[in-house]
C-alpha cells in the first residue's frame, strides 16, 4: 500500500509539472498576506490576477471554521484613465456588492458603468464556478485600477510644435470575498484627541534625577 | 479668357510652389504615415506581391476508437435490488433474462471471435477492476491513466467541473457479484468496424464526497457508505487488436431513487409576474423531471 502511494505521488508531481494550472495552496499563504507586514503593490499582484482563481485549497476538516470563498476578477485595457478611474475604486472599497452596485449604477462617471459590468460579471461567475450559496452575501476586499499600455498620438501645437499625447488605457481589479464586510471602526477626532494626550503622558523622561 | 490673355500678350503669374520652412520633427509616431488599408485592399496587394495564402481546411476530427453512445442500452427491471436474490421469483425473474435476450447471446458470440479471452463468468471481475482503477484515477486526476480505462465518450462527463474540486471516493466492498446482463455489438461507418459494448450490473458499497476549490464539502460524506447499484457499459474496438475494454457510461433507470441534494442552496428560476401578481397566490408547483431512463 505505501509503495503504491509512493508511485501515485511521483506521477501526480509529473503530471502536474507538465503544464496544469491547478496549484495546492495551504491556507496558511492565504493568511500570511491578510497580515500587513507583507509589502503588496498594485504592480506585484496584478499580473497574475486571472491565475488566483485556480488556486486549489485542500479539503477542511469538520473542526475548522467554514473558509471564505474568495473571487478574483478583472477587466485590462479600459479606455479611462487610471487616476479617474481610481476615485470609483476607493469609493467601493468595502461595501457589500448590492450596495456597491447601487451606487455606481447612480454615478454619473463613465468607469462607473464598467466596473458596474465587472462586478455583475463577477458575481455570476462567483455563483456559477466557485460555489457561492447567496449571490448578495459578497463584500469587495480589494478594489483597485492600474496603469494599462498607452498609445501614443502627435497632438499639433502652434509654431509648428508638438507634443506626444497619450491614450490613456487603466486595469481594474476587484476580488469579492463571501460574507459580511468587517466592521472598520471610525475614530472620531475626541479618540485621536485622546491618544495623543496619552502618549503625551506615557513619557518619561531618561537620565533624569 | 485664357484666348482673350493670349491675343493681349498678356503673362498671367503662374502659381508659385513656396517651400514650408518647419521645424525638423524628432520624433514621429509610426502610426501617423501608416495609410489605413481595408481587408480588400490588404488582400489584393499580397495577391499582386505574389503571396500565396495556403488553403484552410476547415474539418473537424472524427474520434474513430469509440462510439458515439449507448447502442440499444439496456433496460434494468423494476426491483431488480428489491428482490432477493435467494427467492424463487428472483432467480427466475434473472435467469429468464439472460436467455431470453438473443441479440446479447449473438452479441457474446460475435465479440469471443474476435477476444479469445472474453467469457461471461471472468469479465466481470474484470469490470469491476476497471470501474474501481478508473474512479481512483479521476480522484488523483491522472489523464493519461484515465484515458486507458474509460472511452473518450465517457471522459468529459467523468471530468467536466472538476478540475478545481477535490473528489474523495472509496470502494468499500461488493454486496453482490458483478454479471453481465446485456451486450450488443453495433458498427459505425463501415460494415465491418465492430465495437462491443457489455453492459454489468454491479452491487456495491461506495463513499464519496465532493470538495470546492476552497476544501468546503460540496455533496456527500466521507465516512458514511452507500449502497449503490449500477449498470455499467463497457467498449471495446473488436477489430483493432490494440483495443482494451474501457468504461463507456453508465445506465440510470428510471426507477432510481433521486439523488441526494447538494449542501448550498439554489435559486430555480420561477414564473415571470406582472406587477399586479404576488407569488405567494399564484400557487406555484415546482416541475418535477419526469422519470426516464437515462445513460450517462
Amino acid at each position: 500500500m505505501a509503495a503504491s502511494v509512493v508511485t501515485w505521488a511521483g506521477l501526480t508531481a509529473i503530471g502536474r509539472v507538465c503544464g496544469h494550472i491547478r496549484s495546492r495552496v495551504l491556507g496558511c499563504s492565504s493568511t500570511l498576506s491578510q497580515v500587513s507586514c507583507l509589502h503588496t503593490s498594485t504592480e506585484l499582484n496584478s499580473k497574475h490576477w486571472e491565475r488566483k482563481n485556480l488556486i486549489v485549497y485542500p479539503p477542511q476538516q469538520k473542526d475548522e471554521p467554514r473558509r471564505s470563498a474568495e473571487i478574483y476578477h478583472c477587466r485590462r485595457q479600459i479606455k479611462y484613465s487610471k487616476d479617474k478611474m481610481w476615485y470609483l475604486a476607493k469609493l467601493i472599497r468595502g461595501m457589500t456588492i448590492d450596495q456597491a452596485l447601487t451606487q455606481l449604477e447612480f454615478n454619473d462617471k463613465k468607469g462607473a458603468t464598467i466596473i458596474k459590468e465587472v462586478l455583475l460579471e463577477a458575481q455570476d461567475m462567483a455563483v456559477r464556478n466557485h460555489n457561492v450559496e447567496y449571490k448578495s452575501n459578497l463584500y469587495i476586499a480589494e478594489s483597485f485600477s492600474a496603469k494599462g499600455k498607452y498609445l501614443k498620438r502627435i497632438r499639433y501645437h502652434g509654431r509648428g510644435m508638438f507634443g506626444i499625447m497619450d491614450k490613456v488605457h487603466c486595469h481594474y481589479f476587484v476580488r469579492l470575498i463571501e460574507g459580511v464586510p468587517p466592521k472598520v471602526e471610525q475614530k472620531t477626532g475626541f479618540d485621536q484627541a485622546k491618544e495623543y494626550v496619552e502618549q503625551l503622558r506615557n513619557r518619561t523622561i531618561i537620565h533624569s534625577l | 479668357m485664357q484666348c482673350v490673355a493670349s491675343l493681349l500678350d498678356v503673362r498671367l503669374p503662374q502659381p508659385v510652389l513656396v517651400p514650408i520652412r518647419t521645424k525638423k520633427r524628432y520624433f514621429i509616431p509610426p502610426a501617423v504615415n501608416v495609410k489605413q488599408k481595408t481587408q480588400s485592399e490588404q488582400e489584393d496587394k499580397a495577391r499582386a506581391a505574389g503571396v500565396v495564402v495556403r488553403q484552410q481546411y476547415i474539418e473537424r476530427a472524427i474520434n474513430i476508437a469509440c462510439t458515439a453512445g449507448i447502442f440499444d442500452p439496456y433496460v434494468p427491471p423494476e426491483g431488480d435490488a428489491r428482490l432477493s436474490t435467494l427467492s424463487r421469483e428472483g432467480l427466475k425473474q434473472r435467469t429468464e433474462q439472460l436467455r431470453q435476450s438473443a441479440a446479447s447471446q449473438l452479441a457474446f458470440r460475435k465479440i469471443k471471435d474476435h477476444d479469445t479471452e472474453f467469457s461471461t463468468k471472468g469479465f466481470p471481475t474484470v469490470a469491476q477492476q476497471i470501474f474501481i482503477d478508473a474512479h481512483a484515477a479521476l480522484t488523483q486526476f491522472d489523464k493519461e491513466k484515465l484515458h486507458s480505462l474509460v472511452t473518450e465518450r465517457c471522459y468529459p462527463e467523468m471530468v467536466r467541473g472538476n478540475r478545481y474540486k477535490t473528489l474523495r471516493w472509496r470502494f468499500v466492498e461488493s454486496l453482490e457479484p458483478p454479471r453481465v446482463v446485456h451486450a450488443r455489438c453495433p458498427d459505425m461507418v463501415s460494415k465491418g468496424n465492430l465495437y462491443g459494448q457489455v453492459t454489468v450490473r454491479m452491487h456495491s458499497r461506495q463513499t464519496l464526497a465532493v470538495y470546492d476549490r476552497f476544501g468546503r464539502l460540496m455533496l456527500g460524506d466521507e465516512d458514511e457508505p452507500r449502497d449503490v447499484l449500477e449498470y455499467i457499459v463497457l467498449e471495446r474496438h473488436l477489430v483493432n487488436p490494440y483495443g482494451r475494454w474501457r468504461l463507456h457510461g453508465k445506465i440510470v433507470p428510471a426507477w432510481a431513487p433521486p439523488k441526494d441534494p447538494i449542501v448550498k442552496t439554489l435559486m430555480i428560476p420561477g414564473p415571470k409576474l406582472k406587477p399586479e401578481e404576488d407569488f405567494a397566490d399564484l400557487n406555484y408547483q415546482v416541475p418535477k423531471p419526469k422519470a426516464v431512463q437515462w445513460s450517462k
